[in-house]
């Protein structure tokens, strides 16, 4: 795959509700804090890839002209790459093959999102033409379509499946406490998820991501320039992606194909053949609890139909053989574009030991990873401490 | 940077933006059919796969679509959600709504979320719990005065 | 660095379609895959560039223009903005060694949208350009009078260049505006945001352009004229336009980059045709300094030497350019396909007398050309 490229650089804004900040503000900030981290200086970069949501979700068209100065772009290459939720990902797989084609040596990616700005759900509305896909419910009833239809598929019954989306919702919540950048930081019983206002059923409040604002940047290099600049470079050491039909009921959803090839491109780049073995963490994307335990079965990290039993037993809880999401993930921060990208940089954080309070001991290669549209898109980035 | 003493000032701002989107000769044929009540789907001369709503061309195959079928008006639910929340473009009366994927007989895709589930009292969670299942059996339900659009099925009703 | 060609393009037509934007898609990406006698699986990756609301009525265009790019199942990725992007990255993705095939389509159905000015307000930011009525034709029409009285350019010379490109126009298939146009005819048209003419803003047209790449090897094998990617350049100027000096673009770096990957030292002598986005007609002058192909300030001299004419020593838009064609966001992919059938000889009744050996693509967006690219294509 060409040339290595590796992230010598992460920053994130406070997630949340960011009245305080305009929006070039906001972008500006994640761009200051990588910076920092990398100890380079826009000077050093040769191109930026920037990413959100439609930008009709802030009411601004082409919002990265809006951002220049924010991104320290004036002068340089720019290029814009939009899929949806996996956007964030999409990003930093533009930025990789940026820096693996030969034509850059040093990218900034940078993703952001300040929904409070505007109206996701009528932004995310748009995604289906008017004619066909005629529907009310938004994000949350795609996803708990899907969900219903896993259980259906598996035959899992309702009660299981509700004690493993609440395990879920209770360690992605505990991992929000742990991470001083997560939007949502609440401690949560599986009592306070079971009981909460039904969304759409079965999916109830607490299983469901946040609206947030939030901007993730993050620099990736060559092999050459980060051995030279960065002590604990995180290795790009595979990347996948692929998207299903726009016709949601063309694909089973419960067997997610987009999901399965694209982490199998992945973990095949990568060299890994049993990843739940040799991941030793992974950030899936899971703006909805139900949802996570289709990502761990259609990434391979458990038997199809198996996921339930997996989390009941504590596999992917803090502690467990794989643990997932030790950030909050989505579920406790969804600046939606960025989102993606936030799991790419805690994935470098995991691998180079820059967690902190959210850190897994001993995390060398890390699983990155995040879906986009209507259950369509999936895109996977896998990172490691050593080349 | 300047420092913020009081609640941050926003600016308020509506846009309105109209599209006129061309539905093209395969959609307005399908729609035709639903003036009819009829189903159509078209099937792809290589895979042999029948696809709901019709298409222009086989997204697997890349090949176009010209066979059509008319589809049956029974199906099985592939899966459900109720939905009862609000948000801009949703006022609390076009609520709650059983929204289903249905996978027509003979047909190789489920129809998709433009779907509802209805002919009970929906607002009650516990018929609907009791009555809307994976594998349910529905049929069409047709509006009396039909536009050729995707309202003219009012809904889909349980076969018990 | 690997090499990379284009093998096939295939585009629609400008004028307005009755089809779905799904079927009109499909179209051109069908056409360059039945050409080059691949199927859609066989191609390795697919880029496309579109674009959200606004430029077209729905938002994560990714969702719905997937299954006409031809892209199911297959590692690709989405550009939002400028399809010459889409091009750039397609090359990137073979150039990395991992892909040896990329097609790559930039598609729009301006038709179903309304009028551009309405969408490029959303440009300007809300607090304060918005309030000011700022977008793109006011901006650009800021940028003409600059450019008029700096360096004394007349409205004569600007409205050359739409009788020059619609003339061209009426020798290509797919131009959406064909009709023969005099300078009086420009001079004389609506003066809708002075000192722009109404004649001399592009319209808003229909467009999908479908391109397949290959790595040296396989698109040796693919076509016996395959069109060499030799070197590309981008660059973005500052938001606001007080910030900015609207004369001093950043299209002289994006093109310095160009020409430095490509080994072009004198572009005026080495370009053999350029296609540039002149979206507002005064603009194809300042481009063309910007560009190098003459010195600063003469763009009105450059036009008025007859250089730019489709005989002349470098003709600029052959095709008709974006004043007789403009698929926003698809506009800087015409570009390179117009570039590449020169070079391969198949631009029919457009195709210049000479030979062309090299082409330069450019492409821009955002107020007063804020997004800048630049493609340099040979034989």
């Amino acid at each position: 795959m060409g040339r290595a490229v590796a992230v010598i650089g992460t920053g994130q804004t406070k997630h949340g509700r960011r009245d305080d900040l305009s929006y070039p503000d906001l972008v500006r900030q994640a761009v200051k804090a990588v910076f920092e981290d990398a100890g380079i200086t826009p000077k050093d970069v040769d191109g930026v890839v920037y990413g959100s949501m439609p930008s009709m979700m802030e009411g601004v068209a082409y919002n990265h002209f809006y951002f220049a100065d924010a991104l320290q772009v004036v002068g340089k290459p720019l290029l814009r790459t939009e899929t949806c939720g996996s956007t964030g990902q999409s990003v930093a797989h533009t930025a990789i093959h940026w820096i693996a084609s030969g034509m850059a040596d040093i990218v900034l990616a940078v993703a952001s999102e300040k929904e409070n700005e505007g109206d996701a759900q009528a932004t995310m509305m748009t995604i289906l033409e008017p004619f066909l896909l005629v529907v009310i419910g938004g994000a949350p009833v795609a996803f708990s379509l899907q969900s219903r239809e896993w259980m259906g598929y598996y035959h899992i019954d309702d009660d299981k499946a509700r004690e493993a989306a609440s395990i879920v919702s209770v360690d992605s919540h505990d991992g929000g406490l742990a991470n001083p950048f997560a939007h949502i930081r609440v401690k949560l019983s599986k009592e306070d998820i079971t009981s909460a206002p039904i969304i759409t059923y079965p999916v109830r409040f607490y299983d469901v991501c946040p609206i947030s604002d939030g901007a993730c940047a993050v620099l990736f290099a060559s092999e050459e320039k980060a051995k030279k600049i960065c002590k604990k470079p995180a290795w790009v050491k595979g990347m996948g992606f692929r998207g299903e039909e726009y016709f949601i009921g063309d694909s089973n959803k419960a067997v997610w194909q987009s999901t399965i090839e694209a982490s199998k491109e992945a973990y095949k780049q990568a060299g890994i053949t049993n990843p739940l073995k040799e991941l030793d963490v992974a950030e899936v994307y899971n703006p909805f609890s139900y949802q996570e335990l289709m990502f761990l079965e259609c990434l391979g990290l458990c038997p199809p139909g198996e996921a339930p039993d997996y989390v009941i037993k504590g596999t992917f809880s803090p502690g467990g053989e794989l643990p997932c999401d030790p950030s909050g993930g989505v579920l406790c921060t969804n600046p939606i574009g960025a989102a993606g990208l936030i799991r790419v940089a805690e994935a470098a954080l995991q691998v180079t030991g820059k967690a902190g309070e959210h850190q897994v001991e001993g995390a060398k290669l890390a699983l990155s990873h995040a879906m986009g549209g209507a259950e369509q898109f999936n895109g996977i980035t896998i990172l490691g401490s050593e080349l | 940077m300047v420092e913020q003493k009081e609640k941050p000032r926003k600016v308020a701002s509506m846009g309105l933006v109209p599209y006129e989107m061309a539905l093209g000769p395969t959609w307005t044929k399908f729609f035709e059919g639903f003036k009819e009540k009829k189903i159509l789907g078209t099937k792809c001369n290589k895979c042999g796969r029948v696809l709901v709503p019709a298409r222009p061309f086989c997204p697997r195959c890349f090949e176009p679509m010209e066979e059509w079928v008319e589809v049956a008006q029974e199906g099985t639910i592939v899966t459900w959600s109720y939905v009862n929340y609000t948000y801009f473009g949703v006022t609390p009366d076009m609520i709650p709504v059983i929204a289903a994927t249905i996978k027509l007989d003979g047909v190789d895709c489920a129809m998709g979320m433009s779907t509802r589930i209805g002919g009970f009292d929906i607002k009650d969670f516990d018929l609907v719990t009791k009555k809307v299942k994976v594998g349910a059996r529905v049929k069409s339900v047709w509006r009396r005065n039909r536009q050729g659009n995707f309202r003219d099925i009012d809904y889909w009703k349980i076969i018990e | 660095m690997q090499k990379v060609g284009i093998v096939e393009v295939a585009q629609s037509a400008g004028t307005e379609s009755s089809l779905s934007l799904m079927e009109f898609t499909y179209k051109p990406v069908k056409e360059v895959l039945d050409k080059v006698g691949m199927k859609r699986d066989e191609v390795d990756t697919y880029i496309l560039a579109s674009t959200d609301v606004f430029h077209s009525g729905m938002s994560c265009a990714n969702a719905f223009d997937w299954d006409a790019a031809g892209a199911f199942m297959k590692p690709a990725s989405r550009e939002e903005g400028d399809a010459i992007t889409a091009f750039v990255y397609g090359c990137m993705r073979i150039m990395s060694g991992e892909h040896d095939t990329a097609l790559v389509v930039g598609l729009i159905k301006g038709s179903e949208n309304p009028e551009n000015d309405t969408l490029t307000s959303f440009v300007a930011d809300p607090f304060y350009s918005r309030p000011v009525g700022i977008q793109e034709t006011t901006a650009a029409a800021m940028q003409m009078r600059l450019y008029l009285q700096r360096y004394g350019i007349t409205e004569e010379q600007c409205a050359k260049v739409v009788a020059k490109n619609l003339g061209n126009a009426l020798f290509n298939p797919y131009a959406h505006i064909k009709k023969r146009v005099s300078v009086d005819d420009v001079l004389n048209s609506e003066r809708i945001c002075d000192p722009l003419k109404a004649l001399e803003c592009a319209p808003k047209s229909e467009g999908v352009c479908a391109m397949l790449l290959a790595s040296e090897e396989k698109a040796k094998k693919l076509t016996d004229k395959p069109v060499w990617f030799k070197g590309w350049g981008s660059s973005m100027d500052t938001f606001y336009l007080g910030d900015r000096d609207l004369l001093d673009t950043q299209l002289k770096t994006a093109a310095a980059s160009a020409y430095k990957m490509a080994g072009v030292s004198d572009p005026r002598k080495e370009i053999d045709v350029a296609e540039i986005c002149e979206p507002y007609a005064f603009q194809e002058l300042l481009w063309c300094e910007q560009l190098g192909f003459c010195a600063q300030g003469q763009g009105g001299k450059l036009i008025d030497s007859g250089v730019t004419q489709i005989t002349g020593a470098l003709p600029v838009n052959p095709s008709g350019g974006v004043l007789a064609m403009n698929p926003y966001v698809a506009r800087g992919l015409y570009r390179v396909a117009e570039g590449a059938l020169q070079i391969k000889g198949k631009a029919g009744e457009h195709q210049l007398d000479k030979k062309v050996n090299t082409a330069l693509a450019h492409s821009t967006y955002g107020f007063c050309g804020q997004w800048q690219g630049v493609v340099i294509l040979g034989s």
